[in-house]
């Protein structure tokens, strides 16, 4: 098991139910690797993780059909929510350690199916001070070996007594100030380039990346600074673009508002790159120029009173599937028609449109039909034609409210409660499969 | 006291939240970074600001909501990396905007979204509270924001017995719990009966939301807030002072 490290995340392989009558092994990190059969990598917290407490397994999922191999623990001390590769075959995982004149910083992918460590390496940021934080994104690029590791990197600058004038406490105040760095791992010698520190400081740690085959594509955003009269414009983020394994960009381009983070974003066909914004337009960043043109997304305007959890995918047809639970829709556009409505389906506002796990729906790999929480009322889970927006099957069981979907590989779903058992397995018909119970409470499945 | 807290615009929900209220609101509460499914407050403060004028609610309170939700559950270094852009949104409408104030007691509660199904870890929470309650605002050396929560703390997941965690200056200021079954209006809301953390909990509950879009029947895309009993919200909300 991956261990150690600033983070608080902790995961585990949970199997599919393709695995059943599959013997617990016991060596559950082999790199062996039995063909069709993966796991469901559960991402989340460990009862008093915070405090240095021990994975506990989770119990092993009962199954209607053959019993089902244990889940095993994979990593604890994440210092961040894994990143799954475009292709679903590996996550990259980060901890970040502290190590004498400076900090480490070790990406470990993980094979989806085996659950077993296929690569790692660490690349050292030298002469970051004590108290040092860094938030790392790992972003793959399609159809190479590289991984881009886009570091955050914050360390505190100052410290003087201060007084909270409202409340008149006396403490120290600290002061931080970030800038970034990249660094680049090969996923087929284990070597790591970099880190190339980007002197852009001082700047929001928070960023948003992704790439292409021969790019990155690097959103960050310079830190306000205090002027003498207000009035000061809102400083916007710029987009940089650096060839893979570069420190350098080709071109830096003024970016749109809103800042970047943690909004969707996704490489298109054509190579440029997008993020959804706003929960209401996409922005398209070529990668030719570097020109940013934003497309609102009509469907998408309304504005409920309260965020919610949206996503955008990327389809193999090159289109995107857009969901914005908290109107109750999910779209299928096409970018490379001017972000053309190809499906839309309505349903009721799942019970859990924003906390929880991210993906409230999903689509079928043929992307025939769209799977989705229940709204409060019924709780569970329900199907749709996505051809024709009609409901066509539904799953409501004393109100069950689930907090999140997935899609496993063998087309069965994955969904995820707040109480034991957290998990339940159903069939593409709805149909209900199996549960499992787990001590993690699952923030995030891939 | 009670106001409107809001996603979009104030300027694209305040009339049609004054048609169904038919009453001005006493504060708006507002999405600042990072919030990826709002019109963020400091994109446009200017407009906001005139919009908060002309609605009689000139006390603007301040949230974020990361989404994914699953990043409260993170690291330290996740938190204060979410922490220091919502620091640097609203100092960054502050500056936008020569009439927006921070509040004459010093006291601006800065409204960390959890919600129901997220569980808040205490890394992610240390490392958020405390780059919030250590920030230099405008190098005034007044130290004027308090980390505060959005929560339920019925909720099986994580987030009253995080706080029995902290200590000090993580340690929140308040928090503010949902109950959307109220469909009381903004000129009558209900009786105080707002959800708290455990008896003797550090943590009091200053805000309630009362009802939710949806609940209510009613279609102006707002939710309505009121404060607990002798608690004055637009006390701790940034203030227009003039028409910008």
């Amino acid at each position: 098991m991956l261990a150690g490290g600033l983070g608080a995340g902790a995961l585990i392989a949970l199997p599919d139910l393709s695995m059943a009558g599959r013997q617990a092994s016991t060596s559950p990190l082999s790199k062996i690797a039995p063909a069709g059969q993966r796991y469901a990598l559960l991402y989340g917290t460990l009862p008093k993780s915070s405090s240095g407490g021990q994975i506990a397994p989770a119990v092993t999922p009962t199954s209607k059909a053959k019993p089902l191999p244990p889940a095993t623990p994979v990593a604890v001390s994440l210092a961040s929510a894994p990143v799954l590769s475009p292709d679903q075959s590996s996550v990259a995982l980060i901890t970040v350690n502290s190590v004498s004149g400076g900090s480490a910083v070790t990406l470990t992918l993980v094979n989806s199916s085996t659950a077993a460590i296929e690569a790692q390496g660490t690349v050292t940021v030298s002469g970051t001070p004590a108290g040092t934080n860094i938030i790392a994104t790992p972003v793959f690029a399609t159809g190479t070996s590289t991984i881009a590791v886009v570091l955050g990197i914050t360390e505190p600058t100052g410290h003087q007594p201060a007084v909270k004038k409202g409340t008149g406490v006396h403490f120290d105040a600290t002061t931080w100030q970030s800038h970034h760095a990249l660094a680049y791992f090969d996923t087929s010698t284990g070597a790591f380039a970099g880190p190339f520190d980007l002197n852009n400081g001082p700047a929001l740690a928070l960023h948003t990346a992704a790439a292409n085959t021969s790019d990155l594509f690097l959103w960050t955003t310079p830190e306000p600074q205090i002027t003498a009269v207000k009035g000061t414009a809102s400083p916007l983020p710029t987009v940089s673009v650096f060839p893979l394994g570069a420190g350098t960009p080709r071109l830096t381009a003024p970016a749109l508002a809103p800042w970047p983070g943690h909004e969707p974003v996704v490489t298109l066909a054509s190579g440029d790159v997008a993020r959804f914004v706003n929960g209401s337009a996409v922005q398209v960043v070529s990668a030719q120029n570097g020109d940013t043109t934003q497309t609102a997304i009509s469907a998408l305007s309304a504005r409920p009173a309260k965020p919610s959890s949206i996503t955008m995918t990327a389809r193999p047809d090159g289109t995107l599937f857009l969901v914005k639970p908290g109107i109750g829709r999910a779209v299928i556009a096409d970018p490379a028609a001017s972000f053309n409505i190809k499906a839309q389906v309505d349903f009721p506002v799942p019970g859990v449109p924003a906390g929880g796990l991210v993906h409230k729906a999903v689509l079928s790999a043929s992307g025939e039909t769209l799977y989705v929480l229940g709204p409060t009322k019924t709780g569970g889970l329900a199907a749709y034609d996505v051809a024709t927006g009609k409901m066509t099957a539904s799953f409501s069981k004393g109100s069950i409210s689930y907090t999140g979907l997935s899609l496993l590989p063998s087309g069965n779903l994955l969904a995820v409660t707040g109480n034991n058992p957290r998990l339940a397995y159903f069939s593409p018909t709805l149909e209900p499969l199996a549960t499992a119970n787990s001590t993690l409470q699952i923030a995030a499945v891939y | 006291m009670s106001g409107y807290d809001c996603a979009a615009a104030i300027q694209d929900v305040y009339q049609s939240a004054f048609d169904e209220e038919g009453r001005d609101p006493a504060f708006w509460l507002r999405y600042f970074n990072p919030s990826p499914d709002a019109d963020i407050f400091s994109d446009d403060a200017e407009s906001e600001c005139i919009a908060a004028w002309a609605s009689g609610g000139h006390a603007v309170g301040c949230i974020s909501a990361p989404v994914p939700q699953s990043l409260l559950s993170g690291s330290e270094a996740e938190g204060q990396a979410d922490a220091q852009a919502f620091c640097a949104s609203m100092l960054s409408a502050w500056d936008q905007v020569g009439p927006l104030h921070l509040p004459s007691n010093n006291q601006l509660y800065c409204w960390l979204d959890q919600e129901y199904d997220t569980s808040l870890s205490l890394p992610y929470w240390t490392g958020w509270a405390l780059y919030i309650a250590n920030y230099n605002f405008a190098n005034l050396k007044t130290y004027p924001l308090y980390p505060c929560v959005y929560c339920t703390p019925s909720s099986p997941f994580a987030n009253c017995s995080t706080f029995a965690q902290t200590s000090g200056l993580s340690i929140p200021e308040a928090i503010w719990v949902p109950v959307p079954e109220f469909c009381n209006g903004l000129a009558d809301p209900p009786s105080w009966q707002a959800e708290e953390c455990a008896s003797g909990s550090k943590v009091t509950t200053k805000l309630w939301q009362y009802r939710e879009e949806g609940v209510c029947g009613l279609s102006a895309a707002v939710d309505l807030d009121v404060g607990a009993p002798g608690f004055n919200v637009a006390s701790y909300c940034m203030l227009v002072v003039s028409n910008p």
